[in-house]
């Protein structure tokens, strides 16, 4: 039988890589593996929504509102983190283990390559 | 309608109250706004200076909830007194590092609850923070406006 597509629709999903290990993150990159992941994790310790959606303060998730990576690989939205850490009660802690907070750049990028 | 930040970080903390309940010995007496909540709390087994008492505690979010750590105070009314401890004000008020200095946006109501109860279920001897008089004298209806000395991490 010889099928003739006339017309497809595609549809794709997306969602933040949150993986804490670089191995894992590597895994992720060539499997596609999801297995390994904890989805207990899926959702930003201060405002409690998911990674995937923006953060409160946003309206459109993706780009406009990333995901903030500290020193202590803990993750959070980025709008959510900051406006913390402008407090001055934060002492510029992480929220999670209240390390001194550092940003972490490349580190993933870096194990992608 | 668009929704202030602490009302829907509350509204999800109610939602997860709802479905997963909360921990022996806390109970959600009240939460019908985003605004006020109060939860009763009590120690549970036989080792506690508190058997058989049940202590309300209020927490008044603010607007800039949970960047902002919320008001809590046990309630002092006709029903419920404020347990005798000696971190614990006549007039409800708490000296408590996690309302304060230590807060962190990641705790939420039930987690503070959780430290209160636990705060009541170390504590050996039943009595009110020397100073207890002067300070309830002088003291502002909001407990985040008094400076806190954190002196005694065992109790």
């Amino acid at each position: 039988m010889k099928v003739t597509i006339l017309s497809y629709n595609s549809v794709a999903a997306w969602k933040w890589d949150t993986s804490t290990e670089p191995h894992k993150l590597c895994d992720y990159a060539t499997n596609g593996d999801t297995d390994d992941y904890d989805d207990d994790d899926d959702e930003c310790g201060i405002c409690r929504l998911a990674y995937e959606s923006c953060c409160p303060a946003c309206k459109i998730p993706g780009d406009d509102c990333p995901l903030i990576w500290g020193e202590c690989k803990h993750v959070f939205h980025m709008h959510c983190l900051l406006k913390w850490i402008d407090t001055e009660s934060s002492k510029q802690q992480c929220p999670l283990d209240r390390r001194p907070w550092g940003k972490v750049d490349d580190w993933c990028f870096d194990c992608l390559r | 309608m668009v929704l202030s930040i602490s009302s829907r970080r509350l509204m999800k903390e109610l939602k997860e109250i709802e479905t997963k309940g909360t921990p022996p010995g806390i109970q959600l007496l009240k939460a019908d706004d985003m605004e006020t909540w109060i939860f009763l709390i009590s120690v549970l087994g036989d080792e506690t200076v508190y058997k058989g008492e049940t202590f309300a505690l209020k927490l008044k979010f603010e607007p800039g909830y949970p960047i902002d750590y919320p008001q809590v105070t046990f309630l002092s009314d006709d029903q419920y007194q404020p347990p005798l401890h000696p971190h614990v004000y006549s007039n409800g008020h708490i000296c408590a590092s996690i309302l304060g200095s230590e807060w962190s946006p990641v705790l939420t109501a039930l987690s503070i609850c959780i430290t209160i109860q636990s705060m009541l279920a170390s504590c050996k001897k039943k009595e009110r923070p020397p100073g207890n008089d002067r300070y309830v004298r002088s003291a502002p209806l909001n407990p985040k406006l008094t400076r806190w000395a954190y002196e005694d991490d065992t109790v």
